[in-house]
């Protein structure tokens, strides 16, 4: 492996070690606070991953995690057991209930016209699959289409920002299936063979950080890959891609669909640290958000969109507790996202990667030798 | 009688009444090299566009070898075999010129085929002898977004041998180049001959001289003449079309 790549993966590593010690250093309220950040921090690798290595700006990558949250987020809410007593003996939500036709019979399947949809929910298996399935079918429709017809550059941006808001507007008004803008609340713990992930115990925190953990290297690994590869010749020249006879949307779409798919699996942890799922999550802000924080972290970087997002959030946190602060805090963010897009186009880990460049090439000539000969060793071996 | 490796049959298209190119009938040896003269707008990138799927016939055939693959789409033209070099040089700018070539030698257009890692030891040999031939083996490890315009060239030519094509389509391969790059790339382009069946779109006479074996010259979308350097040269209807824009040089 040459010495950069060993260097990336040594990173990575660190990254990782450090996630997993942080429960030994903080408390529960922290830890959940923190949990919610390395959420954030997986949407800004699914952000890179489209933006930066397919080129695919999505300014609706919310709706993918909308989607997500909203699938869990129906299991749980009919694992909720205060929800479910509110006069009724059958398994029933809350706010079905409340909104009720008079005389409409008390059960899932019809207290509504269209309540029979939560049905297959009361499995929370099924919404954990559906959490992924949901976002992954409507990132491969809406690929397909879009990809095949070649739109592309700021018009896909348009359509991806269009189609949060559309359905955003569509969940509100499904007042009966969703609850329309007050989202799904009071939700019940995700279980896994008994073990129930209250949010503020350590377990659900490691839940988090693995799930973090084995995203940010299955999309490491994916992009070094051929098809990654690929993927990133597309990007930068569609047309020469496409005659060397690689099928351009096919790459295009594949690749969109698991960045749909990592912000559907975020959506899902989400809903477990923070116990609820609203329409905000497909706010255009919030979608965003998420393209600031992999443009700071840096957009051609798994590991870095993910820390720009852990970063921006942390210090998010930390300062909008200092009173009067907050509202300028908003300006700043704003400010720092111009500041990148002009001097830090490749953002905090274009910075890393010319750093360790520079001590790459200060090395004295004598150790690429011994270099090169471990080089093919390893090769050997492999 | 050599095989016909690329055969036109009364190749139109019609943009919006405009015929740029217009029932163009040609055929194209297998191992040959094909040089396609013509004034500026005389419709020779068009027919490139036509041949690769860029743009599609409104009349006509083309057939590779046997196969009808007229109006297929680009990137199925490709895996028949018909590679294309651009006019304006297309390469994958965020990549190192190693990473370029190793896309190219990807015999594999599907995603889920891709799914792999590395491109096995034998693509890598390619890559290496390829990298060679284009004079790159040093600037192997540079992003290609770095390289000068002669090397942009070349490095997309190096795209297309290491696609390993049946048929090349170079459109201006020399464009912009200097002397001394100009004659590189005749030395790139006349190694391949007989490997593959090349069409070339070039101005330069004294590149043509270098390499061509036949010529085809387009005017006004039409095919006006056929024939060898010398024929082509002293051919009266070539030179009477010519004298209207700039005339062979
Ligand atoms: N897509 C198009 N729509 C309309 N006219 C076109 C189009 N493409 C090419 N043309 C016209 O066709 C003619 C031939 O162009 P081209 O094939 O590029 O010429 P050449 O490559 O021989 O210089 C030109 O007059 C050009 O303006
Ligand atoms: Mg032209």
């Amino acid at each position: 492996m040459p010495m950069k790549r060993r260097i990336d993966w040594a990173i990575y590593a660190a990254f990782v070690v450090l996630v997993m010690f942080l429960p030994l250093v903080m408390d529960a309220f922290w830890l959940n606070r923190v949990a919610k950040y390395l959420v954030f921090g997986m949407l800004g690798t699914a952000v890179a991953l489209s933006w930066g290595y397919a080129g695919i700006l999505n300014l609706g990558q919310g709706l993918f995690f909308g989607a997500g949250a909203y699938m869990l987020a129906m299991s749980l809410k009919l694992a909720s057991t205060t929800s479910l007593q509110q006069g009724s003996d059958k398994p029933v939500p809350d706010f079905m209930l409340w909104n009720a036709e008079p005389g409409a019979p008390t059960e899932l399947c019809c207290i509504n016209k269209a309540s029979f949809l939560w049905l297959p929910f009361q499995s929370q298996w099924f919404g954990v699959a559906m959490g992924l399935i949901l976002p992954v079918v409507l990132a491969t429709i809406l690929g397909t289409i879009v990809f095949r017809k070649r739109i592309s550059g700021v018009f896909v941006s348009i359509i991806t920002l269009a189609l949060v808001l559309l359905v955003r507007l569509v969940v509100i008004d499904s007042q009966p299936v969703t609850n329309g803008f007050n989202g799904l609340t009071d939700l019940g713990w995700f279980n896994i063979a008994g073990l129930e992930f209250d949010p503020y115990i350590v377990p659900t925190y490691y839940l988090v950080a693995v799930s973090l953990s084995l995203v940010l290297v299955g999309a490491r690994l994916l992009i070094d890959t051929r098809a990654g590869l690929i993927l990133q010749a597309v990007r930068d020249d569609q047309n020469r891609a496409r005659y060397l006879g690689f099928d351009v949307p096919a790459y295009q779409t594949f690749f969109f669909a698991v960045s749909a798919a990592i912000a559907g699996f975020a959506g899902m942890l989400y809903v477990i640290v923070s116990e609820f799922a609203s329409p905000t999550f497909m706010d255009l802000t919030f979608s965003i958000t998420m393209v600031v924080w992999a443009a700071v972290g840096g957009r051609s970087s798994i590991l870095g969109a993910c820390i720009g997002a852990i970063l921006i959030n942390t210090i998010s946190a930390t300062v909008s507790e200092t009173e009067g602060f907050a509202e300028a805090w908003k300006a700043i963010i704003g400010l720092i996202f111009v500041l990148v897009v002009l001097y830090l186009p490749r953002g905090l880990a274009g910075l890393a990667h010319d750093f360790i460049d520079r001590l790459l090439a200060r090395k004295p000539a004598a150790s690429p030798q011994p270099l090169r000969v471990s080089d093919a060793s390893s090769q050997l071996a492999e | 009688m050599a095989q016909a490796a690329l055969t036109i049959d009364g190749l139109s298209v019609d943009f919006a009444g405009f015929k740029a190119v217009n029932g163009v009938t040609m055929t194209v040896d297998d191992g040959e090299l094909r040089v396609l003269l013509g004034a500026n707008g005389a419709g020779k990138t068009t027919l490139m566009d036509l041949i690769s799927g860029k743009t599609k016939s409104t009349d006509g055939r083309v057939y590779l070898h046997d196969t009808d693959i007229t109006n297929w789409e680009e990137h199925k033209i490709a895996r028949a075999g018909i590679g294309r070099k651009f006019q304006i040089p297309s390469v994958f700018k965020e990549l190192t010129v190693r990473r370029n070539l190793e896309v190219a030698s990807c015999r594999k257009p599907g995603v889920f085929a891709n799914l792999r890692f590395g491109f096995g030891a034998e693509a890598e040999r390619n890559v290496d002898e390829v990298l060679e031939l284009i004079g790159l083996t040093e600037e192997q490890d540079r992003i290609a977004a770095y390289l000068s315009h002669g090397q942009t060239q070349w490095l997309e030519l190096g795209l297309l041998i290491t696609q390993n094509p049946k048929i090349i389509l170079l459109d201006e391969p020399t464009a912009g180049m200097t002397q001394a790059e100009t004659h590189k790339t005749s030395e790139i382009v006349n190694n391949l001959k007989g490997r593959h069946t090349i069409i070339v779109v070039e101005h330069d006479m004294a590149f043509v001289r270098e390499i061509a074996e036949r010529i085809t010259v387009l005017h006004l979308g039409q095919v006006l003449a056929e024939g060898n350097v010398e024929q082509i040269e002293n051919n009266p209807k070539v030179r009477e079309a010519y004298l209207g824009s700039k005339g062979i040089s």
